[in-house]
């Protein structure tokens, strides 16, 4: 049945007319805003009491400088540097001292960079914050001083730095003195880095142009707010030179992240916590010494000592064939990397990208606390289903793995934190595309830069130890075996192909290759090889955990003893009496 | 003065407020979701405005887009109904700074009585009963023993983190209370990592008495009696009554007297509904306070010969009562039943769909209060209840009879309903002798699970 214009409904306003008095209803001013995400109706105030973020489609809204450092900041913490630094209109173009003075009254602010000093979590940083209602923060030549007076100082006082960039760029009323300022902030930067000194950038929405191309990609470590736009030409700018569509999701947070340029995309109310342990893990005093209580690190008992020996002998006395012990190395429940990083490092941050192309899965990397001491982590991993197997490539790394690795040892060379390695791969991913991006240059960089970084370096195989995509993260100080892992020239079945023209032998090749724990541990491959229980597997991990725990705090003792030319010398001696 | 109002409500609660709103000669805007297109609401206001997809979270309960609708029609007034935005402080005060009359109490005491512990503090100031509980956390089952004696026994012991019936025991003397603490201590241990305790006067089988209150703004309060809603299942109420066969007069007057303390505590405006638990010792408590117009208001219509609704939105508009408490005369016994879209065969799922034929029944002393019409189609998104019936006669033994017959008659083709099941417990000898308590469906469907013995 349909009722449309069935009813019969004569209006029978018996009211009476609304007197002049009465209020009609309205929208007072300001109370509601549409979001330029969803095109919702929201209320203004609600949205700004959460963290500036559409209450309806969870869209992240610009937010005023002084607002971002009152979210990020402890109470009464900041201290406002370098008000007076203004722009004197260097090319007299013509209105823009007006627009300038117009922008001071309607914000009240002097420039478009707010800068100072904060502390997060008690730890002081210099902070400086873009605030895009000022010219759409873009930088002239007042930006440039800001944030150049902020590294410099920052260098002098040994503080880290924070940046929250947004920017449409260069200021392109001050010409050649605003593209200048790009040279001048990145030569700041590099001082203050050079310095020692810890800088974080926070990407957001919307970073690019000039500032995109000098202090937001320059920090150490790179976190962007989800879906900001991040590029050096603008979209529109791209479309329009080479007329064609850009696919959804081109230049967003997301996109850069699988680009290798972003570390990690963290949700606003995530972000002074996350702020707050990345710069706990870079306090200066933290750096090389073990503190006493390490609340955030695993508390664990010293294993005991019989039931070690115990294990030991079953590791030196169990007679397993090697193509056995291939194959246990090779199960799909064997714990890889990631796990070990799971259970031994509670606190791991992870850090993403080799900041040339992409973001490698077969590695995983990043920075976490062991026993109160601040070390780097990286872990080749393979998948616990097929479908993570896929993403992580079976554990075989591109060169962009590669990459990330060195790219976050040098990070801690220059932190002076240990590097711990956990090696398991089939080997270096073989294909078109690393060929392409050059498999071999990238395997060879870390094996050169690793002989000589400046802090002490472990690695220990787990799993699978092929070949040279096993070596580009084993050039270190001590390497260590589980035992059943094994590390080779090549896979055994490889090894019978080449020699013998037949893979079928691959049992065979096994044993003569000499690939298992016990057999490099003779030859002075590696220094130790940890026992595993029967059955391994993510279940009896804990056994492992806790030696290699207890294991990992006696080398970190021993190597961070040591002085710089000392280490390299041990380490150099290691490989070249070979 | 109030011109034209916006319903922002659906299905039979819109209808019913449109009818009133006709009937005062003030003019009437729905508003639907892409999904309520062909509802009836739709058809019978004076405008209709579509708010958004199926989803209540983008359409009724989107407050910006019914706001937003209001001031494109040139309505001064909102009434929400119930459910959706009908106690949501927000929306109320939304309205109050668009200058949109919202026809229920001001934003602060919905916002008041909304919160457990600011509404119980209000009542025990009010000296209306609550029920004896600790405020504070209890960790120690000796300081837990001293604080029963007080409470007074039944006491339950129930963890602060509990949920799900974990943590949580009834001790019946004080001989059990310690080792009920601590049982109950550790299972919320175990369950959520908590030690932390709460006690309460535990209530055996009580009954649901709820008193209808109408405020003004002058400070007038008066209340339409109760009605009883014992009969419920996973405290959704099945059947209404009123009066209640529990209550002497003078009980009444005594409930009557601390709904109206509460109401006044609360610095109430509008109707609304004080719910109170009675126990088997005829002590009464204070559970909490509904701060809109309720499913059930039509039993109490029907008995006092109030239009709930248009008293409603009289009030709103800043008119004084037009009744005293001297004028309310309880006359005769109506009772109410729920029909839902819903199968009692399966766990009383939800069963939407399109009616294909109905037939509904009708006749001296019976209401319908519905949005069904042959035809029309019920969509999953929303509550399942399609229609309720109402019925009145001199005392409930003949009201009883007339419910029995007109759920006889029901016929609604199309979609499962739980009218079978409403007229099962019509014909329950607990419930025709009057002795039922909230438990009474829960006992209803165990008798139903374990085979009979012959």
């Amino acid at each position: 049945m349909n009722l449309e214009n069935m009813f019969k409904k004569k209006a029978v306003r018996t009211r009476m007319e609304r007197s002049q008095a009465e209020s009609r209803p309205e929208v007072p001013e300001g109370l509601l805003k549409k979001c330029n995400k969803c095109g919702g109706a929201i209320i203004a105030r609600e949205a700004e009491e959460q963290n500036y973020i559409c209450p309806k489609c969870g869209g992240y809204f610009r937010i005023p400088a002084y607002k971002r450092i009152e979210l990020l900041a402890d109470e009464g913490s900041f201290t406002e540097w370098d008000m007076e630094v203004d722009t004197n209109n260097p090319l007299d173009y013509k209105g823009y001292t007006e627009k300038l003075e117009g922008l001071r009254k309607k914000t009240g602010l002097r420039e478009a960079v707010v800068t100072g000093y904060v502390r997060i979590n008690g730890i002081g940083a210099a902070v400086g914050v873009c605030d895009g209602r000022f010219m759409m923060a873009s930088m002239g030549k007042a930006v440039g001083e800001k944030i150049t007076r902020l590294a410099e100082r920052a260098a002098e006082e040994r503080l880290p730095i924070i940046l929250f960039t947004c920017s449409g760029g260069a200021r392109m009323q001050e010409g050649m003195i605003s593209l200048m300022q790009m040279a001048k902030t990145a030569a700041a930067m590099k001082r203050h880095s050079d310095g020692g000194n810890l800088s974080i950038n926070v990407l957001t929405d919307p970073t690019t142009g000039g500032v995109t191309a000098s202090f937001a990609m320059l920090g150490d470590i790179i976190l962007a707010e989800p879906r900001a736009l991040i590029g050096f030409a603008g979209p529109r700018v791209i479309e329009q030179t080479i007329r064609q569509k850009l696919p959804k999701g081109f230049q967003r947070s997301e996109f850069l992240l699988e680009h290798g340029f972003v570390d990690e995309i963290i949700e606003r109310h995530n972000l002074k916590e996350t702020l707050g342990r990345i710069l706990k893990l870079h306090q200066s005093d933290n750096a090389g010494k073990v503190q006493e209580d390490h609340p955030a690190g695993r508390t664990v008992e010293k294993p005991d000592v019989k039931a070690e020996a115990g294990m030991k002998e079953s590791c030196r006395y169990q007679d397993i064939p090697a193509w056995e012990r291939v194959q246990i190395s090779r199960k799909a429940d064997r714990p890889s990397g990631n796990s070990y990083i799971q259970a031994l490092f509670p606190d791991f941050i992870e850090l993403h990208g080799d900041r040339y192309y992409g973001d490698d899965k077969a590695i995983v990397g990043g920075i976490a606390q062991f026993h109160g001491r601040p070390v780097t982590v990286i872990a080749q991993t393979k998948g616990c289903t097929t479908k993570e197997n896929i993403e992580r490539n079976f554990g075989m790394p591109s060169p962009e793995g590669y990459r990330k690795a060195l790219r976050l040892m040098k990070q801690a060379e220059k932190f002076h934190r240990p590097v711990i390695c956990f090696v398991d791969t089939p080997g270096a991913f073989c294909g078109l595309e690393a060929e392409e991006r050059g498999q071999g240059e990238a395997i060879a960089r870390n094996l050169y830069e690793m002989s000589n970084l400046e802090t002490p370096i472990l690695s220990i195989v787990v799993g699978e130890g092929g070949s040279g995509g096993a070596l580009a993260m084993a050039v270190a100080d001590e390497v260590w075996m589980l035992e059943n892992a094994v590390y080779s020239i090549l896979s055994p079945e490889g090894f019978a192909s080449i020699l013998w023209k037949d893979g079928g032998r691959a049992e065979e090749a096994a044993e003569l290759m000499k690939m298992t724990a016990k057999d490099l541990l003779g030859l002075g491959i590696v220094e130790q090889v940890i026992p595993e229980p029967e059955a391994f597997s993510e279940e009896t991990l804990e056994s492992v955990a806790d030696r290699l725990e207890a294991e990992i705090a006696g080398f970190l003792e021993k190597y961070t003893a040591l002085d710089t030319k000392e280490l390299l010398k041990t380490r150099y001696q290691r490989f070249r009496e070979m | 003065m109030i011109q034209k109002i916006l319903i922002a409500n659906r299905g039979e609660i819109a209808v019913r407020i449109i009818r009133a709103c006709r009937e005062m000669g003030i003019g009437t805007v729905a508003v639907y979701s892409e999904a309520d297109a062909k509802a009836l609401h739709v058809q019978l206001a004076d405008e209709a405005v579509c708010i958004g997809p199926a989803s209540a979270a983008e359409s009724y309960l989107d407050m910006e887009k019914i706001i937003s609708a209001t001031i494109v029609t040139g309505a001064d007034a909102i009434h929400p109904g119930f459910g959706f935005l009908s106690e949501n402080d927000k929306f109320a005060r939304l309205c109050e700074q668009c200058s949109i009359t919202f026809i229920g109490p001001p934003s602060d005491v919905i916002a008041r009585l909304g919160n457990k512990q600011e509404a119980r503090n209000a009542m025990t100031a009010a000296h209306v009963p609550v029920i004896p509980g600790t405020k504070e956390a209890v960790y120690e089952a000796d300081e837990a023993a001293l604080i029963a004696e007080q409470i007074g026994y039944p006491v339950i012991v129930k963890a602060v983190l509990g949920g799900g019936g974990k943590g949580m025991r009834v001790a019946e003397k004080p001989e059990e209370l310690k080792e009920c603490f601590r049982t109950a201590q550790k299972e919320a241990e175990a369950a959520f990592g908590d030690r932390a305790m709460y006690l309460e006067h535990f209530l055996v089988r009580p009954r649901h008495i709820e008193f209808q209150i109408l405020a003004d703004s002058f400070g007038n309060v008066i209340h339409l009696g109760e009605r009883d809603c014992s009969v419920q299942r996973n405290h959704q109420k099945m059947i209404e009554e009123s009066p209640s066969p529990a209550l002497s007069g003078e009980l009444r007057e005594r409930m009557g007297k601390a709904a109206v303390d509460a109401a006044k505590a609360a610095g109430y405006v509008s109707a609304g509904t004080i719910e109170f638990l009675l126990d088997d010792k005829k002590d009464f408590f204070f559970m909490e306070m509904n701060t809109r117009i309720q499913v059930e208001h039509p039993v109490t219509e029907w008995v006092t010969g109030i239009d709930i609704v248009k008293e409603q939105i009289r009030i709103a508009d800043g008119r004084k009562l037009s009744y005293s408490q001297e004028n309310v005369r309880l006359t005769g016994h109506a009772i109410e039943c729920r029909i839902n879209a819903e199968n009692p065969e399966k766990d009383f799922r939800p069963s939407p769909g399109t009616v294909t034929d109905m037939y509904l029944p009708g006749g001296k002393g019976i209401r319908v209060d519905t949005a069904i019409y042959s035809g029309c189609t019920i969509p999953p998104y929303y509550d399942s209840m399609i229609a309720k019936l109402i019925v009145w006669a001199k005392n409930r033994k003949e009201a009883i009879y007339k419910m029995q017959s007109a759920l006889g008659e029901v016929v609604i083709e199309g979609v499962d309903t739980n009218v079978d099941y409403q007229y099962e417990i019509l014909h329950h000898p607990n419930f025709l002798s009057g002795n039922i308590n909230i438990g009474f469906i829960e006992d209803l469907e165990q008798s139903r699970e374990e085979p009979s013995v012959q």
